[in-house]
């Protein structure tokens, strides 16, 4: 290892939150020229090593252990004496980059005002300098638009030429491909591999085994804020030598087992050739599907098709614009339930979840043990009750959020990515959970997902949706 | 990882200030005094004695006697028993019809919406001691007049707050997910809404109860609102302005009260949000 090459050294990184450890102590380092990955479920403390380099910590958390940048020790500094090499010397690419954006400002000026006054170029050379950037992510044309008029994959791009005007040689990217589907995860990860071959640096954090395998270069496992497993990317990837790398990768969907096939039984749900409108927009034609009790189907597709707005018609929530469904006869009022992507967003919020799930038992005149038997056996312990929903992590919500759909006795559940913000261990189990306790009770499931290899793995059959 | 986010392990903000709990101390000190006060006294606010005028305090008169003999201590009890009761009535008369149609207007949407959303501009666009002016001006002196003219200029703000809170919270899933589990109205209102409305509400409340107390003195500072002899802040300074040389304790007194009054309000209300 050429010591001159070494961007980022940290030696015994540790995070606190008080007295409370929250990360570390991790020891390692970046060249020029390579990659460093960062794994680890969410709460792993991946972030916080990012911030912990930036010096961007939230309030309360501190750091300790030594910390170079380019040769130089930066541990000591405050944030204020960091932020001089933010931009020039380390950029970050923010999780969800959209949101990054300023909702007002038009594509052309986010990039133009980081080459003006980040690397400090005159305004003409700027100029010069963003129609470039706009050439080579063949981004020309979105010029003038603004953060809302740009698709997912554009907005990325265009928070990525932000982040690197100023020419930083060190990038970090907080979970790049969060919340992507798979055609625009691709996009990002081919920008991201381009980093180190133009001989800069990238630092990735991220759960995801695949885009690991792509980025390649060194890997940290990190579980708990305690570093698990470290070595050459493909090297650990393909022979993982701690249990939780290999849960990890086991996690993936590539890795599943295909969920066996069970005996399909009457037709619940009969959709035929319906259309589906949002406002003007017409985001599906003829779509038809029949669906029968014990059934699990999944509806995959890329973002903005027009699943979720499909799950509404399928629930009766909105009429399509052309086209019918029919119920069943024997399906109640409460016979379809749906899960939801964001789980803390699907209970009241300012109640228990006790309080919840009580109210819903009590409407449907089920008993209390009954309920607390689908928590047990969701592995949901009952204390989490005594919260409310933004104090549970987002895997035990979802858990519960299926406790209170079973207690509606559903003939049909819709689940709307249910999955998709939680880590692959969580993803993993809570889909098995949903397709043992849907083949106990007869109740078939439609899921939504990006996520085509979920969809093949997971479901008796899948339609896919362009 | 039973820890969803790591900011949420910190220590919450208490949300029940220093501040808070003195100004709930005085209001309750102060609703003890208005209730209990006249009866504990048993002395005649209106009770006249033209020997013992412009008394200062003494044991028979605690706080002295005004212009006409009458016991200063009486009189500002019975006023607060007054400016209290009227503030609680408007309060309680604007925050029901307000929050119900602030609901009611999120709820459907439409030309509800729009019908209910021009109305209240329309009583915003009139200052608010106007309305009341001219409603006084109907029935002289009558308290019932204040009262009306005070809840229909009060109303708006519980309207326009609750409409604006109401139409996020019906946007999301959790509502959704309880009117499919097969939840009515009723129950979206009593857990989703009012938990969401309730303390802002509450602090607008403090601040409507605050502007009905001075609205009230002001009217009567100026004479068209409540008459002499009924014991009224306002209408007490201005009966006791000409003998502030000669006693000037006194007019002081039903100021004091009025401050302490608003003050205690405010104070109750917490920060307000926007």
């Amino acid at each position: 290892m050429n010591k001159a090459n070494i961007v980022i050294a940290a030696q015994d990184l540790v995070v606190f939150a008080g007295t409370n450890k929250l990360l570390g102590p991790i020891t390692f380092s970046l060249e020029k020229g390579n990659t460093l990955v960062i794994m680890g479920e969410t709460g792993a403390g991946k972030s916080l090593l990012a911030q912990a380099i930036l010096g961007t910590l939230p309030k309360g958390l501190t750091a300790e252990g030594i910390v170079h940048l380019n040769g130089e020790r930066i541990d000591q500094l405050t944030t204020q004496q960091r932020s001089s090499f933010w931009g020039r010397e380390v950029a970050i690419l923010p999780q969800e980059p959209w949101r990054a954006l300023d909702p007002l400002m038009r594509a052309h000026s986010q990039v133009h005002e980081s080459h003006r006054y980040v690397a400090g170029l005159s305004a003409k050379a700027a100029k010069q300098a963003t129609t470039n950037d706009f050439q080579t992510l063949e981004l020309s044309g979105a010029e003038k638009r603004l953060p809302n008029a740009l698709s997912g994959g554009m907005a990325q791009r265009v928070a990525f030429a932000a982040a690197t005007a100023a020419d930083a040689q060190i990038l970090i990217a907080d979970e790049p491909t969060k919340g992507l589907d798979a055609d625009r995860s691709n996009t990002v990860i081919d920008l991201l591999t381009n980093v180190p071959r133009k001989n800069g640096a990238l630092l990735a954090i991220t759960h995801e085994a695949h885009v690991a395998r792509r980025l390649g270069g060194d890997v940290l496992v990190l579980k708990s804020g305690n570093l698990i497993e470290s070595g050459n990317t493909q090297q650990v990837l393909e022979q993982p030598s701690a249990d939780y790398t290999q849960q990890l990768l086991a996690a993936e969907p590539k890795a599943w087992p295909s969920t066996p096939a069970v005996a399909v039984g009457a037709v619940l749900l009969d959709v035929k050739n319906i259309s589906v409108n949002r406002g003007n927009r017409t985001l599906l034609e003829g779509f038809s599907l029949l669906l029968r009790e014990n059934e699990r189907v999944a509806i995959a597709g890329p973002s903005g098709v027009g699943k979720t707005s499909l799950l509404d018609v399928l629930s009766g929530l909105i009429r399509p614009s052309a086209g019918k469904v029919t119920r069943s006869e024997r399906l109640g009022t409460t016979a379809i339930q749906k899960l939801y992507q964001d789980p803390p967003a699907a209970f009241p919020s300012h109640i228990t979840l006790g309080k919840s799930l009580r109210d819903v038992a009590r409407l449907h005149g089920e008993k209390w043990s009954t309920v607390l038997g689908y928590l047990s056996r969701l592995g949901i312990n009952e204390a989490l009750l005594n919260r409310r929903p933004d104090a549970v992590s987002g895997g035990e919500l979802q858990r519960i959020s299926i406790a209170r759909a079973l207690t509606a006795k559903p003939a049909i559940l819709l689940a709307d990515e249910p999955t998709s913000r939680l880590d692959p261990i969580t993803q993993r189990e809570t889909l098995s959970m949903i397709a043992d306790i849907a083949a106990d009770k007869a109740i078939a499931v439609v899921l939504v997902t990006h996520d085509l290899v979920i969809a093949e793995k997971w479901a008796d059959r899948s339609i896919k949706l362009s | 990882m039973n820890n969803p986010s790591i900011l949420t392990s910190l220590p919450a903000e208490s949300t029940l200030s220093i501040s808070r709990v003195i100004g709930f101390i005085l209001l309750l000190g102060l609703a003890v005094c208005a209730i209990m006060g006249p009866a504990l006294i048993g002395m005649d606010p209106a009770k006249q004695s033209l020997m013992d005028t412009l008394q200062p305090p003494s044991a028979t008169h605690w706080l002295g006697t005004d212009h006409l003999g009458r016991d200063m201590l009486a009189r500002l009890l019975s006023g607060a028993q007054l400016s209290l009761s009227l503030a609680a009535l408007s309060v309680i008369t604007a925050a029901i019809p307000g929050t119900a149609l602030g609901i009611a207007a999120a709820w459907r949407g439409g030309w509800t919406d729009r019908i209910l959303t021009l109305f209240a501009d329309a009583v915003l666009a009139l200052p608010g001691l106007l309305l009341v002016l001219m409603l006084a001006a109907i029935s002289p002196g009558s308290w019932w007049a204040l009262y009306a003219g005070l809840s229909l200029t009060l109303w708006v703000e519980y309207f326009r707050y609750t409409r604006q809170r109401v139409r996020v919270v019906l946007a999301e899933p959790s509502v959704e997910a309880s009117r499919l589990l097969g939840f009515g109205a009723m129950h979206i209102v009593r857990r989703h809404l009012l938990p969401e409305i309730g303390p802002g509400l509450l602090t607008i409340a403090a601040f409507g109860a605050a502007t009905s107390v001075t609205g009230v003195a002001a009217l009567g500072f100026v004479s068209v609102g409540i008459r002499p002899p009924t014991a009224e802040w306002g209408v007490m300074m201005t009966e006791l302005l000409p003998y502030w040389r000669e006693a000037s304790f006194l007019i002081f007194q039903p100021v004091i009260c009025l401050v302490i009054t608003v003050l205690a309000l405010h104070l109750s209300a917490g920060e307000r949000k926007p």
